[in-house]
């Protein structure tokens, strides 16, 4: 449990604390009242306050006008978004509800009462997602979100809806905070908060200000007015009926946002799991790789088949295989009524042990009608009806097509139905079966037409039409045969491959190459088998069926003109087969070009040209409806329409065509040109005159022809004046109107020829209105458009774009469009993923989610990303490179070795050691590749809640690169070993000579600042080299180079596998270890550099040299400067020693009365003149008083003065303005 | 087709430059195995080690692996990343050989791609770059590729055995490609074309146009052919002349045929005479396959079609070239997009050429993972 008290933010939600300031008080009487009460009377009879006081709203400024004519428009154009093209699904999928909170919260409670509010049902282990129909239009899943970051991650992801609970009686948890965090880096999803608890308080008014402040505090956190729900207690352990409806209320007309991410990818949040491993596989070896299927809404975009899939918690997959399934919990049909009834109300969740299948831990338990019991592991009610449907079909159209032969000539071989109809399985839904596989020995599931079964019989009592074709459709018969023995089917399917090889080898058939290309082809693309076959259909078929179906129309458009007969029809299409495919390797291969017409017999290039011409257009037009089966009819079948051809038009044409084998069209010339075809003959007029339309001088449509425009115009526009000659030009049908009007009123007694001018009138007032609303159209695209900014073109195109999409496939059948679509949003699906770990089985547990995350193309490779991060700011911890940490990225979680580095000015990237505070800096990791301005988070563990918040880092990706360009800081360092003048030899920085030749012209640095440059490598020391600097430098200085080093990125990565961790511990994933831990765990100190600890400085003491100045310089200095000569003189010679002098005792005391006399006289001298000093002083204060009375007195009597000139200079101009002159 | 492991196996060279642009813009690896490997001379040839030479140098990180006798490649794709280039390509196959590849990649590039290539610019196997100008360049511009930056330029001109060109290519990066719906071309407004000649009497060039225009002039007023005869250092190093012709149409499609003079010593030499005509012819074929993209550019429209974003894009062409054709398969394999084909057949008294086809698909919503966030 996480402990509040660790939380700084919990415990103050408001500490605003408010001024009580003194209130306004309105004025009831006295003039103030009055003029309110006048103005309040008036306003009522003149509402238009700019008629009133007009002045107010004049312009008074051009420029503030401007002002405010921007600000208006750049709010305006603030409130645009970039138009998006609308790809929301016409059925949308369940809306993902999440309900999160920290543990006991009531997440639990709150799920089964809203279940209970739109389904009447009781559920009760919330166990996996559940999925159930709230409205007309809405379907929800709900899922809860434990504790476990991991789970949390995994959610938010997927989450359209977030219901966040949060205890009032205790506040928030750090859960909640970390999860809006999480929820910010991936999209923010709708977040609605619940507040449960809220019987806890006994004071109203303290339950009032939690409930103020925890919304104030949750609006920061989501936006400004976020709903907050509040659950005031419960009633016999749920909560209030009313309360919840209010909330199921909330939910059922919420309106969600596209996210970015979730919209760009397919995704499936699995609502049922099955393992599809052979038992006996998993008993000689439980640790063997499974096979699992797992089943859920797609949601997000278009899910192509066998694209790449993430698992979070579990890794990389490619999927073997999707099918689309009946929706387990289907929207009502459109009915026009209000609600919805209790059978409509459906509920789902298998994982729950809801909707048919109870899941245990070891076993799957189905709950099925007592009628379907032979029906093993079926879904629930849809799929019953399914299986009724198919038994019912197989008894009727299936028998008639498999007993209807057509032989076309007496003793060629029959054609059956088998190559015929293999297109009608449109109207029977798609099926799902279990068939055992020998190649891969494991049990698959197929989607099936049910009448195929009848053709496998077909295809094994037909003698020796078994040709590869059938073979490969048998093939994915096989796969489809419901309820014989596995083992017999295999058994079959082995003896037709062996018998069809035989067959091959007698008629000197492909190589076996070849042959196993197409077992593979068998193998791995079954769909598209299918698909192709569904396309063969002639239009026998076509005629019995429906004829409104869906289709590719323009197939079979050409083959519809011709219907004579069925049977040479039926002929006709074989034959234009293999002439397409003919006519195909015909254009691949130039040179055997002529050969092959020659095969082709009819094109033989001698005969007349015009024949020549119109054969080619035949089989180009034959060549038309097989296009797409040419194109995606796998290459297998063109390569066996060689060896069917022979059996098939056996009887008529056998043509021996020199082996052309795959090889040599595999490796033929790589060119794009496609060659002209030969049978044109451009001299001809006939071929001339087939593209004369093509140019603008040729003709046009009838909507487009200039005739017709130009009598629109003269309708539109017709009438016109010549201003010179002042004549009036009438438009045609003007006059004509005129005229019929005039013989209108002449003829106006004609009873007979009444009815004509009605008629006409009719005909008229049509024309007329059909001209105004021309005349409309164009006035409005002329003023409309010109008003249409930018922005309206680029929505109604990305509207048209929409509608082009919405229009597009819509009226095709499902099969065929998830062919070119992929499997859409909406749809209920199976997918199938291979060797998955078996701990993925094993220790299953449907609490936790399982995702299924579509990757997009690139997105499966590894490679270097660069991205931006900053540490968060409520994770108390700087990050530290080189130290391990977990993202979570796209679908992804999975841990990695960041460097973060930052940018220089001059771009380029420094290493960091650790991330800044409070700063963006770059990462770079190793790790997946995904799309620039994908958000990540960053946490150091996943396992338990040791940190405060765990959330460490937040970012976004900026940049993939298959290679880095981090460099950190490294410096070199060497010393002189000899200096001259400028000049210094340097050891000790390099090795080598080749390494100084490396760094040759590199600027080098001493530690005092001078600048130099490496010259040249010496040769006798290795690594010395000869340096210049701009200043002579001393033995003792440290020269240094500045460089930059290139750091290797680690390439850990290591995805978070928490969902094959047993049962109870999946939040107790353990990566690798930081260093800090490692040495923590171990108990390792660290030992530091003897170097840098702190010692007492003990500093020597520095002698100077005397200084020593030239002579020359001593000759041109100045005698002051000069060096002065004072050599210590030495002792003074004996002779030169003066004697000691010895007074006589009279002068002795002669000098000491002298001495006395001089002392007093100084004493005295002294004295008097410290007197004199303080005297002066005196005198100077006295002085300066005086001075100061002085001016102040002259001051005052100046300003006297000047006030009286002033006045006398006031009263002369005030005189000399009156013009009375006045004597002063 | 061999799917293993998040990878894709082909057998033989053909197609070679297809699966190796197709892989690198979807981060598939790819294996190709048996390369002329039942030859007298087997394994790749130059031309094709130019080729991936060029590949490495757009790319950053793709590890290219050969055997020792050349019969099978890896190559695991990686980073495209643009920038200036300089190639100089083997004069077995022409420019275009590698530019059409280039044209598909350089899109996608980190930065924008300037590249230089050298080698042969005109010879008859390839599409010349002539014919990429001016029928390449406006149809990307319809996806959204266009900008100043947006250019090829023939420097020099180089025939074919010798060689000595030297073409320009410079163009922008974008992150997406917009949807297109090119439903109708639009009638034929005009017909240009460059006749070039080099090393050879700057006569021939106005031969040629002569008897181009005595075909065209039959269909259209409106015809402008351009000599363009290159002298001293810009003539490359073998003689030769051709034609390019490009007609363009009223919704602004462009349609192309070209030819060249058989190249010095191979074959019968060619009067520029017949040359003009044919081309002339050729182009009419063009005109009767119709579409508004040019045969060989077909695979371009699809690839960047394929590559659009997931709304539907439609395209009308003339009928698919057997390289076309591969090229969807192999857009199958490598971006599980399948196209929707219809035929269109002209009706009974229209006189605008062949069964045109139209071409739908949803677009795999791809975006440039190369490109910079700033």
């Amino acid at each position: 449990m996480l402990s509040l008290c660790l939380c700084p933010m919990v415990v103050k939600m408001d500490g605003k604390v408010k001024k009580q300031q003194k209130r306004h008080q309105q004025k009831h009487s006295g003039p103030k009242a009055e003029k309110k009460k006048l103005k309040k009377q008036e306003g009522s009879n003149e509402e238009d306050e700019r008629k009133r006081n007009p002045k107010a709203f004049a312009v008074q400024s051009a420029v503030r006008m401007a002002k405010t004519f921007h600000r208006a428009q750049d709010i305006k154009a603030k409130k645009h978004h970039i138009p998006l093209v609308d790809r929301t699904p016409l059925e949308p999928p369940p809306v993902v509800i999440v309900v999160v909170g920290p543990p006991k919260v009531g997440k639990s409670t709150l799920i089964r009462c809203l279940i209970k509010n739109f389904t009447r049902q009781k559920l009760g282990d919330i166990c996996g997602p559940v999925t159930i129909v709230s409205g007309k239009k809405r379907r929800l899943t709900f899922i809860e979100c434990n504790n476990d970051i991991n789970t949390m991650i995994d959610l938010a992801k997927v989450a359209d809806l977030v219901l966040m609970l949060i205890d009032a009686s205790f506040g928030f948890e750090m859960e909640t905070f970390e999860f809006l965090n999480i929820c910010q880096v991936h999209g923010f999803p709708r977040i609605m908060g619940v507040l449960t608890h809220l019987d806890a308080f006994k004071n109203n008014k303290t339950q009032r200000k939690t409930k103020k402040n925890l919304k104030h505090r949750f609006w920061t956190e989501v936006y400004q007015g976020a709903k907050l729900f509040y659950l005031s207690g419960m009633v016999y352990g749920e909560y209030q009926t009313q309360e919840v409806k209010n909330l199921g209320r909330f939910i059922s007309v919420m309106k969600f946002r596209p996210l970015v991410w979730q919209t760009s990818h397919p995704y499936v949040l699995a609502d049922r799991m099955e393992d599809l491993t052979d038992p006996e596989k998993v008993r000689t070896d439980p640790k063997c790789d499974r096979t699992v299927s797992l089943y859920g809404y797609l949601r997000g975009t278009y899910l192509k088949n066998k694209g790449q899939v993430h698992i979070p918690g579990v890794g990389d997959f490619q999927v073997s295989d999707v099918n689309c399934l009946p929706d387990p919990c289907p929207l009502p049909d459109v009915q026009k009524k209000r609600g919805l009834n209790e059978k409509e109300r459906l509920l789902y969740a298998p994982m729950a042990g809801v909707g048919g299948v109870v899941y245990d831990k070891d076993a799957v338990y189905i709950d099925l009608p007592a009628s379907h019991v032979k029906q093993q592991e079926e879904e629930v009610r849809p799929t019953t009806e399914l299986v009724q449907s198919l038994i019912d079909t197989h008894a009727t159209l299936d028998a008639k097509m498999a007993a209807s032969k057509v032989s076309l000539f007496s003793g060629s071989a029959t054609l059956d139905s088998t190559d015929v109809n293999e297109q009608n399985g449109e109207e029977e839904g798609l099926h799902e079966q279990r068939v055992w596989d020998p190649k891969i020995q494991r049990e698959r599931r197929k989607v099936v037409f049910t009448e195929e079964k009848e053709d496998d019989d077909n295809s094994g009592s037909s003698d020796e039409d078994d040709d590869s074709e059938e073979v490969e459709e048998s093939g994915g018969e096989e796969e489809q045969e419901v309820d014989e023995n596995p083992d017999e089917d295999a058994l079959s399917t082995f003896l037709k491959e062996a018998r069809s090889q035989c067959n091959e080898k007698e008629r000197g058939g492909a190589p076996p190459v070849k042959k196993q290309k197409l077992e593979e082809e068998i193998a791995e693309v079954p769909v598209f088998a299918d698909s192709d076959d569904e396309l063969e259909k002639s239009e026998e078929e076509e005629e019995e069926e429906d004829t409104g179906r869906a289709g590719d129309s323009g197939h079979c458009s050409e083959e519809e003109e011709e219907e004579d007969e069925e049977d040479s029809d039926e002929e006709s299409g074989e034959e234009s087969e293999g002439k397409d495919d003919e006519a195909a390797e015909s254009e691949e291969e130039e040179e055997e070009e002529e050969e092959e017409m020659e095969e082709d017999g009819a094109l033989c290039w001698k005969e007349g040209l015009q024949q020549k011409a119109s054969e080619a257009f035949l089989r180009q037009q034959q060549a038309a409806p097989n296009l797409r089966k040419m194109v995606y009819g796998s290459v297998v079948a063109a390569d066996d329409s060689e060896e069917e051809e022979e059996e098939e038009l056996g009887g008529l044409f056998r043509v021996s065509r020199p082996q052309k084998s795959k090889k040599t069209q595999a490796n033929a010339l790589d060119c794009s040109h496609f060659k002209a075809d030969l049978s044109h003959n451009w001299d001809l007029e006939e071929m001339l005159n087939s593209i004369r339309d093509c140019f603008v001088t040729g003709k046009w449509e009838e909507g487009q022809d200039a005739a017709t425009l130009l009598k629109e115009d003269e309708e539109l526009y017709g009438d016109f004046e010549d201003l010179e000659t002042g004549q009036v030009h009438k438009s045609h049908s003007g006059r004509q109107d005129e005229g019929e009007q005039n013989s209108e009123n002449d003829e106006d007694d004609d009873a007979e020829e009444t009815q004509v001018k009605v008629e006409d009138e009719e005909v008229q007032k049509n024309k007329r209105l059909e001209k105004k609303r021309r005349l409309k159209e164009r006035f409005d695209s002329e003023y409309d458009d010109g008003e249409a900014t930018y922005f309206d073109d680029l929505k109604e195109e990305m509207q048209k774009q929409a509608e082009l999409n919405r229009a597009e496939f819509e009226d095709m059948d499902d099969e065929t469009r998830v062919q070119y679509e992929g499997y859409r949003p909406g749809m209920y699906v199976r997918i199938e993923v291979p060797s998955v770990p078996c701990e993925f089985v094993s220790n299953f547990d449907p609490h936790y989610p399982v995702i299924l995350g579509g990757l997009g193309s690139s997105e499966g490779n590894v490679g270097y990303l660069q991205m931006r991060l900053k540490k968060h700011r409520w994770h108390d911890r700087i990050l530290k490179t080189r130290d391990p940490l977990i993202l979570s990225l796209g679908w992804r979680r999975f841990q990695t070795i960041p460097l973060y580095h930052i940018e220089d000015h001059n771009g380029r990237h420094r290493l960091l050691k650790y991330t800044p505070q409070h700063m963006h800096c770059g990462a770079s990791i190793w790790g997946p590749i995904t799309p620039q301005g994908t958000g990540f988070l960053a946490v150091q563990s996943v396992t338990g809640t040791k940190t405060n918040f765990r959330i460490a880092a937040t970012g976004v990706v900026l940049d993939l690169d298959k290679s880095v360009t981090i460099v950190k800081k490294l410096k070199l360092v060497g010393y002189p070993y000899k200096i001259f003048k400028n000049t210094c030899f340097i050891k000790g920085m390099f090795n080598t000579v080749l390494e100084v030749a490396k760094f040759e012209g590199a600027s080098i640095r001493t530690v005092s600042g001078v600048r130099g440059q490496i010259k040249k490598a010496l040769s006798t020391p290795a690594g010395a080299y000869r340096a210049t600097f701009e200043d002579r430098l001393l033995m003792s200085d440290i020269v240094f180079l500045r460089s930059w080093y290139p750091v290797v990125v680690p390439q850990l990565y290591n995805p978070v596998t928490s969902l094959l961790l047993p049962v109870g511990q999946k939040d107790s994933w353990a990566g690798m270890r930081t260093v800090g831990q490692l040495k923590h765990d171990l108990g390792i100190r660290n030992k530091p550099n003897t170097d840098s600890l702190y010692k007492p400085v003990v500093r020597t003491q520095r002698r100077f040299n005397p200084l020593h100045i030239p002579k020359e310089l001593q000759k041109a200095l100045p005698f002051k400067s000069k060096p002065k000569q004072q050599q210590s003189r030495g002792k003074t010679p004996r002779d030169l020693q003066r004697p000691g002098v010895i007074r006589e005792p009279h002068e002795r005391k002669v000098i000491a009365l002298l001495q006395a006399l001089s002392t007093i006289n100084n004493y005295k001298k002294k004295k008097a003149h410290t007197v004199q000093h303080s005297k002066h002083k005196e005198f100077l204060q006295q002085k300066t008083k005086q001075e100061e009375a002085k001016s102040k007195r002259q001051k005052e009597l100046r300003k006297k003065l000047y006030r009286a000139m002033d006045q006398k200079d006031q009263k002369r101009s005030r005189s000399s303005l009156k013009g009375a002159p006045q004597e002063s | 087709v061999h799917t293993q492991n998040h990878g894709l196996e082909y057998d033989g060279c053909n197609f070679f430059r297809q699966r190796l642009v197709l892989s690198t813009l979807s981060g598939k690896r790819v294996r190709i195995k048996n390369i002329r490997s039942k030859e007298d001379d087997p394994g790749l040839r130059d031309f094709e080690a130019s080729f991936i030479r060029l590949l490495d140098k757009v790319t950053n990180g793709s590890r290219i692996e050969i055997n020792q006798t050349g019969t099978v490649l890896f190559y695991q794709p990686g980073l495209l990343y643009g920038g200036a280039v300089e190639h100089d390509c083997n004069p077995q196959r022409s420019i275009g050989y590698y530019l059409e590849a280039l044209l598909m990649l350089a899109p996608f590039m980190k930065t924008a791609l300037k590249a230089t290539l050298r080698g042969v610019t005109n010879d008859p196997i390839d599409p010349t770059v002539d014919l990429l100008k001016t029928t390449a360049l406006p149809l990307m511009k319809k996806f959204g590729i266009d900008g100043a930056g947006f250019d090829l330029k023939v420097v020099k001109r180089g025939m074919a055995p010798g060689g000595g060109g030297e073409v320009l290519v410079t163009c922008p990066v974008r992150r997406t490609i917009k949807p297109v719906q090119l439903r109708d071309p639009g009638k034929i407004k005009r017909i240009r074309g460059v006749a070039y000649s080099v090393r050879v009497s700057p006569q021939m060039a106005n031969r040629i146009v002569d008897s181009a225009r005595s075909v065209l002039n039959q269909f259209l007023p409106d015809i402008y052919i351009y000599t363009d005869h290159m002298k001293g250092a810009n003539s490359g190093k073998s003689p030769g002349f051709g034609l390019t012709l490009v007609a363009e149409t009223l919704n602004g499609c462009f349609l192309s045929a070209e030819m060249s003079s058989t190249p010095q010593g191979q074959g019968d030499p060619v009067l520029p005479e017949d040359l003009g005509r044919n081309c002339a012819k050729l182009l009419l074929e063009e005109i009767y396959r119709g579409g508004c993209v040019d045969s060989s550019n077909q695979s371009l429209a699809l690839l960047l079609m394929t590559l659009g974003q997931q709304d539907v894009s439609k395209v009308l062409l003339g009928p698919l070239s057997p390289y076309t054709i591969e090229f969807l398969r192999h857009i199958r394999d490598f971006f599980q997009i399948m196209f929707k084909i219809e035929v269109q057949k002209p009706l009974e008294d229209e006189r605008k050429g062949g069964d045109k086809v139209l071409m739908t698909c949803v677009g795999v919503g791809y975006s440039n993972i190369n490109k910079t966030l700033k």
